[in-house]
């Protein structure tokens, strides 16, 4: 991160934070109003004061880049929202020049972050296109619509207006030479927008002119605010301020002024902030959806989260040294049992809560993906559209981080390859439309993400002949099923597009993807019909943190296997069920389908009494790839661990490869490892 | 482990030149108390699978997982059984936690560093670990570089 005076750090953190919220609002509005070829004036008001709110912190945080790129989105919008009906004259230069912008602003905002040495891009070309624009809106203007230009003129003389019913106007003087009186003004004014209704200042926006500093020091900065708050509340709040050496309450008189008349009705109708923007004020409340209840939320360091994390598993390892302590056993306490009961509702319920504040909904992600299929659409001159469901549905954070990059190459591949062009859709009797669906499920413990397109679909013998040309096959062509053969894509070295083009095909292929899912613990799976589409099946755990895990015990260490994997658990009755292949590997039919048999003690090579298959006990697993069949020595029932990573002391890839992702302190203070399924199933 | 790293320097300082003494196999070896956070008698250790022989496997320290390696095997002597004597001694190598299995410990006492001398260079890497040597009446001390000892295991230990 960008080095700063210190003080500054958790400014330029909020900073950086809230401009990302507000930018993927930008998104999502642009978005939806694309779509719907309309943009109502909410919409154009949320927007104006998104960028507002982006200029005056930037200007706040010296980042001028931003400050006078947004500012120049923002003189675009100022003339929108007195003349909506002019819209129509450049809705979609407006769009793209928006998403261009937008685009433009994300990225400064990571420069920001990653950055030892931030220098700001001026953008140049989108500051001249929007000028060109926020020009040809202003040009186009006809003789009757000239009240916004009033308006400019009379606030920026710093004139007293006709003061309105209802309104309070206090004169606050800086004190003197206090220096950059403009930003006291800004703070002032940031600090009084909780308390009032409605909040207007004169100059309007001082932040983000310095050269209004000798006009406050002469005329005093002007406010005029309806409180929520009583009004003295409010101007013991002005008089707290820094730096303020006096202020005066101006007698109100009581007429309404005809040049206010749009803000005083819509004083009258809705007491929103909508107004305060509309009147070049401040304002830091993010726009809610219309219809949405206000949330009061707060924005926390995720390393506090993971701490706390951390300290609700010691907890819950705690919990169970205490109820399992050998010094309690063969005692009868009745007392203490009942306390244990109600402790361990309340760590459980602890353990739930401090889960849902690390989960994320997906819809932040699935926008992204929004994003993507409009600009294809519009490069590659396809059309498709992407329906997303269960975007409520929610994640772990880190999860959530994980799968952005994977779905977005999977959307681009759809888009890319799957997706034929408008003609061909009609010649093929297809809807001119193409179709992706990104659909999303909680299914107990795991998401289920669904990805279906309806385009060409995978071409299983293709398939099957390219990766025999690059020696991807391990057995012979006739023996690979279906699903076999679409799994062959998740392969490194396997590309099917020679050619390299902007979106997909740069040498990074699905094995990528696929290995990133595997990351978080998820399985990806592939189903395909030429002709009609091929879907995309991702499952991923809703959690890395929590694991619900059967444990195993093998020689003497103990195995804890995610119960997701699980599909079965028995004994060996009669040695005749196992048969033997030609290299000693042992297998088992269950029901007609034949697994291997991974015995843990050999793999592992761990020394243990029980050797013959009929003492110990079978788990069956199974992932997308296929099933297998454990042997371990005992079980030792279900719990659920707590994950930690194995200590840093041990190559934790390799061990990874080996089986084991993880380990967790059980309950009597011993320590269990975690199996990865999907690399023991790699073994076999 | 922030509270260790958050001792302040005064305690630091008053850590130099102070020493660890502990036996293996009858002979008293030291390491500077600055990077030893506290010794553990020997509790149950989960075995690893697949790991270096001299890896004893895991062991919890107050909630934090911590591998436990045996000081013996990994100087190649012969193992011997743990008895009450066997302590862990859990030392903090550039921010990575690592028990150490040794016969027992000695004692804890102040080495005037400027009496301390290196050791003959030989081609054998069991005394390339060994970082000097010092008598003190009638015992004498070796002191292990313990970054060296651990350069195999490490990753972020080599290429130094």
């Amino acid at each position: 991160m960008r080095t700063v005076e210190p003080g500054m750090e958790a400014m330029l953190e909020t900073f950086i934070h809230e401009t990302e919220t507000m930018l993927a609002q930008l998104d999502e509005i642009l978005l939806e109003s694309e779509r719907e070829k309309s943009l109502s004036n909410d919409h154009i008001n949320d927007i104006f004061r998104i960028t507002h709110t982006i200029k005056g912190s930037a200007a706040m945080m010296e980042f001028d880049g931003i400050s006078t790129l947004s500012h120049a989105v923002e003189d675009v919008f100022y003339v929108l929202r007195s003349a909506p009906e002019k819209l129509l004259l450049v809705f979609n230069t407006l769009f793209d020049l928006m998403l261009a912008t937008s685009d433009a602003l994300g990225v400064e905002l990571e420069k920001i972050q990653e950055e030892d040495e931030y220098v700001d891009s001026k953008n140049p070309e989108l500051i001249g296109r929007l000028g060109k624009l926020a020009d040809q809106l202003k040009n186009s203007k006809d003789a009757g619509k000239n009240v916004s230009d009033l308006e400019i003129v009379e606030k920026s003389a710093g004139t007293m207006p006709e003061m309105i019913e209802g309104l309070t106007y206090v004169r606050v003087f800086f004190d003197d030479n206090c220096q950059m009186e403009h930003m006291r003004a800004f703070m002032l004014m940031t600090q009084l927008q909780h308390h009032c209704d409605y909040l207007e200042s004169i100059p309007a926006n001082p932040e983000s002119d310095s050269e209004c500093c000798e006009q406050l020091i002469k005329d005093g900065f002007l406010i005029i605010f309806q409180p929520n708050i009583s009004v003295e509340d409010v101007l013991k709040r002005i008089e707290d301020a820094l730096n303020i050496k006096s202020y005066e309450l101006l007698e109100a008189e009581i007429y309404v002024a005809p040049t206010h008349e749009k803000a005083a009705i819509n004083l009258e109708t809705e007491k929103t902030t909508d107004v305060a923007a509309a009147t070049g004020s401040v304002t830091g409340k993010t726009p809610t959806k219309s219809g949405a209840v206000k949330q009061s939320l707060i924005s926390v360091n995720q390393r506090k989260l993971d701490q706390l994390m951390d300290l609700v598993g010691e907890l819950v390892t705690a919990e169970s040294m205490v109820v399992r302590n050998p010094d309690l056993k063969d005692l009868r306490l009745d007392n203490f049992t009942k306390s244990i009961r109600e402790l361990r509702k309340l760590t459980s319920e602890l353990q739930d809560i401090v889960m849902s504040i690390r989960m994320v909904p997906l819809s932040g992600t699935f926008l992204k993906m929004e994003r993507i299929v409009r600009d294809m659409n519009k490069k590659l001159g396809k059309q498709a559209r992407l329906v997303t469901e269960g975007g409520e549905t929610e994640v772990d954070k880190t999860i959530n981080d994980a799968i952005v990059d994977p779905f977005m190459h999977m959307i681009r591949n759809a888009m890319d390859h799957a997706i034929e062009s408008p003609e061909e859709r009609l010649a093929l009797g297809k809807p001119e439309m193409g179709t992706i669906v990104l659909s999303a499920h909680n299914i107990g413990g795991e998401i289920l993400i669904n990805l279906s397109d309806d385009g060409k679909g995978l071409n299983p013998d293709g398939i099957l002949a390219k990766a025999k040309q690059k020696g991807l096959l391990t057995k012979p062509e006739s023996e690979y099923s279906e699903r076999e053969i679409f799994s062959l894509i998740l392969l490194a070295g396997f590309s099917t597009n020679t050619e390299v083009t902007e979106y997909s095909g740069r040498g990074v292929g699905l094995d990528v993807v696929c290995k990133n899912i595997e990351m978080v613990g998820g399985t990806i799976s592939i189903a395909s019909e030429q002709g009609k589409g091929t879907t995309f099946t991702i499952k991923i755990p809703l959690t890395l943190a929590i694991v619900d895990g059967m444990n195993l015990s093998v020689g003497g260490t103990e195995f804890t296997l995610p119960i997701t994997a699980i599909t079965q658990l028995f004994k060996i009755s009669d040695a005749s069920q196992i048969i033997q292949g030609v290299d000693g590997a042992e297998m088992i039919m269950i029901r007609g389908e034949c697994f291997p048999i991974i015995r843990l003690h050999e793999f592992f090579q761990i020394e243990t009494e029980v050797r013959n298959i009929l003492d110990g006990i079978i788990i069956q697993i199974e992932n997308s790839d296929g099933g297998a069949c454990i042997f371990a020595d005992n079980l030792l029932g279900e719990y659920q661990v707590v994950v930690k990573p194995l200590p840093n002391f041990f190559n934790n890839q390799v061990l990874k490869e080996q089986g084991i992702s993880g380990c967790s302190i059980l309950g009597d203070g011993s320590i269990s490892l975690i199996l990865d399924t999907n690399s023991l199933l790699k073994h076999t | 482990m922030d509270s260790y790293n958050g001792l302040n320097s005064e305690i630091m300082e008053s850590l130099q030149g102070r020493y660890l003494l502990f036996n293996v196999e009858d002979r008293l070896y030291g390491v500077s108390l600055e990077l030893v956070l506290e010794i553990i008698q020997v509790q149950t250790i989960s075995k690893l699978p697949n790991v270096a022989d001299y890896v004893k496997g895991l062991t919890n320290l107050r909630g934090k997982v911590i591998p436990v390696v045996d000081v013996r095997l990994k100087m190649n002597l012969p193992e011997k059984a743990y008895d009450d004597k066997t302590c862990i001694v859990v030392l903090d190598i550039r921010g990575t936690h690592i028990g150490l299995v040794v016969d027992s410990v000695a004692d804890v006492t102040t080495i005037d560093t400027s009496k301390l001398s290196s050791l003959p260079l030989s081609g054998n890497t069991h005394q390339q670990i060994l970082s000097s040597i010092i008598e003190m009446g009638d015992r004498v001390v070796i002191n292990i570089d313990f970054e060296r000892f651990f350069q195999d295991d490490i990753s972020s230990l080599r290429g130094n």
